[in-house]
């Protein structure tokens, strides 16, 4: 599969189809993975694919230092295609010019991350090129997709207000949760607006709830439940709990998974007079 | 000669500190028990009881001790509108002694070398009050891992340097104790039993990189075309920074409401878009590659050339924790075989 992968790129580049690839690549065998920009046909051997490739590349999609490189192929796996389509719904990248090389995969890390348990998408749909073969099985997995919420909703809310403070109280601000999502493009965060302040820039309790809860509702009905945040955050907290409960009360309340079917309206871009709150009627 | 303290003796000082009310940190895993957690979370941390304290059986800590004398949020004075008037009212300094155990040795190097930018044009009272205010206790390192790199910049598993007291581990049970300032023996009097033993100062990692390769692409040119390709994959986040022992950027704003507020300053990074962009709109570092070029600039040639040492201990944290595993070591061994 990987020479599959690799020929593909070399192949991508000596046509000029691109000028560069996103993908993964690594300097020692014993390290993971990074994303490498690849310009080059003679250097596609760079490239690997294994599972210890866990960026969600599709962030560098809304990076400058990257959209300068010109004309480019992005692979991704079935999780991370799922933020393609909704950057494309929110106009933030036109498909037409992307070549997207879709991986299969049978899930990443050792245990694998919690994502790929209840994973529903081992194959890319949507991708230009695929190359490989899932064998995990797709099947049934979906039934799981909820069971942590469900098992953290069980508790008092005291109790899940004190797991929430003892969690926040450790964030820094680092915003490295913001800074891996690609649903996080915006040019100027809200909380980096200082003329005047809008939120809080301490990393106290307070701000940190603020922080947290601006995010999940600028990320509500968005998120497509990459997990990178969880990944990213050197606090250990599980946003992927926070964005869980977003993603359920999408699913639940308006049949709408982000990323998953292009056919759907993306439900915080979409109105309709039938919707079930007067006030937006 | 040497001083010896038994682990479990050590255990039983940290536990009459505590029952005497002094505010001792340490490392702790701030996330055992918890059902979603992915992997335990080493961190310093206050601690409330002696069995929080864990001071082996991992590499060093996600955090550092910068947190106990420099606090990512510190109120710097208050201030209220009484009338047309404002009133300023001051912060109270700290007063509590605190003491830090287990600390790594590239944590405690990291507050000696911050000593002379926060008492360099300004002395910086909340910064010193603290650090006259805490003694710390480090352990020297029997373990490390593939991004420690202490000795490619003249620290170690022994550096002495911002420690009062460093452990050096004997054997499994037992520690050789040498103290290094005035406050460390006060902290150890009595407390250690005088032997003919002494411990073996353990290896650090191997050398990454050397600093005269390194030096060499610094001097030669601020403009290098490397910059751009060496530090694409930065994501411009503050992971590295938050979580290294020697950064020290911050930000002052104020935060009140219609009768009054306080001055504060809160951790900043050099990475974010924000750190250097102007009132006019204008961003002298407008691109991620110069601010890593300006990440290591500072560390390894400006700060260096103003306070003669390194701002880094090579602790490794910056790309432990980074989200796409960079960090300053990697840029540092490319950049350093590009010289
Ligand atoms: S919020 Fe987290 S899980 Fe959701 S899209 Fe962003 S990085 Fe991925
Ligand atoms: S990554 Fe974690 S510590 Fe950093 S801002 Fe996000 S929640 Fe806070
Ligand atoms: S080097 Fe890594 S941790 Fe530092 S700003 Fe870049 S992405 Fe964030
Ligand atoms: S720059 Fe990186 S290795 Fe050096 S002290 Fe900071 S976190 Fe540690």
């Amino acid at each position: 599969m990987l020479d599959e992968l690799r020929q593909t790129c070399r192949r991508l580049l000596q046509d000029g189809a691109v000028q560069a690839v996103i993908g993964y690549g690594r300097a020692s065998p014993d390290d993971p993975a990074v994303p490498v920009f690849i310009s080059k046909p003679e250097d596609v051997d760079q490239l690997v694919w294994d599972d210890r490739c866990f960026a969600n590349l599709t962030k560098y999609l809304s990076r400058k230092e990257v959209l300068s490189l010109g004309k480019l192929a992005i692979c991704v796996k079935g999780c991370d295609e799922r933020a393609l389509l909704v950057l494309e719904k929110e106009s933030q990248i036109d498909r037409s010019q992307i070549t997207v090389i879709g991986l299969a995969c049978d899930g990443v890390g050792q245990p694998r991350l919690a994502k790929c348990e209840s994973c529903d998408v081992h194959m890319p749909r949507r991708a230009d090129i695929v190359v490989g073969k899932a064998t995990v099985p797709d099947a049934d997995a979906g039934a799981k997709r909820y069971a942590e919420i469900e098992e953290f909703l069980k508790r008092t809310p005291q109790d899940r207000m004190a797991y929430w403070k003892k969690e926040l109280s450790r964030c820094v601000k680092c915003y490295a949760c913001r800074q891996v999502c690609p649903m996080c493009y915006c040019r100027q965060c809200i909380v980096d607006k200082n003329r005047p302040v809008s939120i809080s820039t301490s990393a106290t309790l307070k701000g940190n709830l603020a922080w947290q809860i601006t995010r999940a509702f600028h990320l509500a009905g968005r998120c497509v439940g990459c997990d990178e945040c969880t990944r990213a955050c050197p606090a250990g907290i599980d946003l992927r709990l926070l964005n869980l409960s977003l993603a359920k009360a999408a699913e639940e309340n308006f049949g709408y998974r982000p990323g998953m079917d292009p056919d759907a309206e993306p439900i915080i871009g979409a109105y309709s007079q039938q919707d079930h709150e007067e006030f937006i009627r | 000669m040497s001083e010896l303290l038994a682990k479990k003796d050590i255990v039983r000082l940290v536990d009459q500190w505590l029952a005497a009310g002094r505010r001792v940190a340490g490392p702790q895993c701030v996330n055992a028990g918890d059902p979603h957690r992915q992997t335990d979370l080493i961190n310093y941390t206050w601690l409330t009881k002696v069995e929080e304290l864990q001071l082996d059986g991992f590499v060093r800590p996600t955090n550092t001790i910068k947190e106990v004398v420099f606090p990512r949020h510190e109120k710097l004075y208050g201030y209220e509108f009484k009338g047309k008037r404002i009133e300023l009212v001051p912060a109270e300094l700290p007063t509590a002694e605190q003491i830090v155990v287990g600390a790594r040795p590239c944590d405690a190097a990291a507050l000696h070398i911050l000593d002379a930018v926060f008492n360099w044009d300004f002395k910086d009272e909340f910064y010193n009050r603290r650090r006259e205010l805490t003694t710390i206790v480090t352990l020297a390192c029997s373990k490390h891992d593939d991004f420690c790199f202490c000795t490619s910049v003249g620290a170690g598993p022994c550096d002495k340097r911002g420690s009062d007291v460093l452990l050096i581990p004997l054997d499994g049970d037992r520690y050789e104790v040498r103290c290094l300032t005035e406050k460390g023996q006060k902290l150890m009097a009595g407390a250690t039993t005088t032997s003919s033993e002494t411990a073996k100062e353990p290896e650090g990692p191997p050398t990454r990189f050397t600093l005269d390769a390194l030096g060499e692409f610094l001097a030669a040119g601020y403009d290098r075309p490397e910059w751009p390709a060496v530090t694409r994959r930065c994501l411009g986040c503050g992971a590295c920074a938050y979580t290294c022992p020697t950064c020290h950027c911050f930000d002052i704003v104020d935060e009140g409401g219609a009768s009054g507020g306080a001055r504060v300053r809160n951790w900043d990074a050099c990475q974010f878009t924000m750190f250097t962009a102007h009132a006019s709109g204008h961003n002298p570092r407008s691109d991620q590659s110069q601010r890593q070029r300006q990440r290591i600039h500072h560390k390894f040639q400006i700060y260096p050339d103003k306070f003669g040492e390194l701002l880094c201990t090579g602790c490794g944290n910056c790309s432990r924790n980074c989200p796409v595993d960079m960090g300053v070591l990697p840029v540092l061994k490319t950049i350093a075989a590009k010289s």
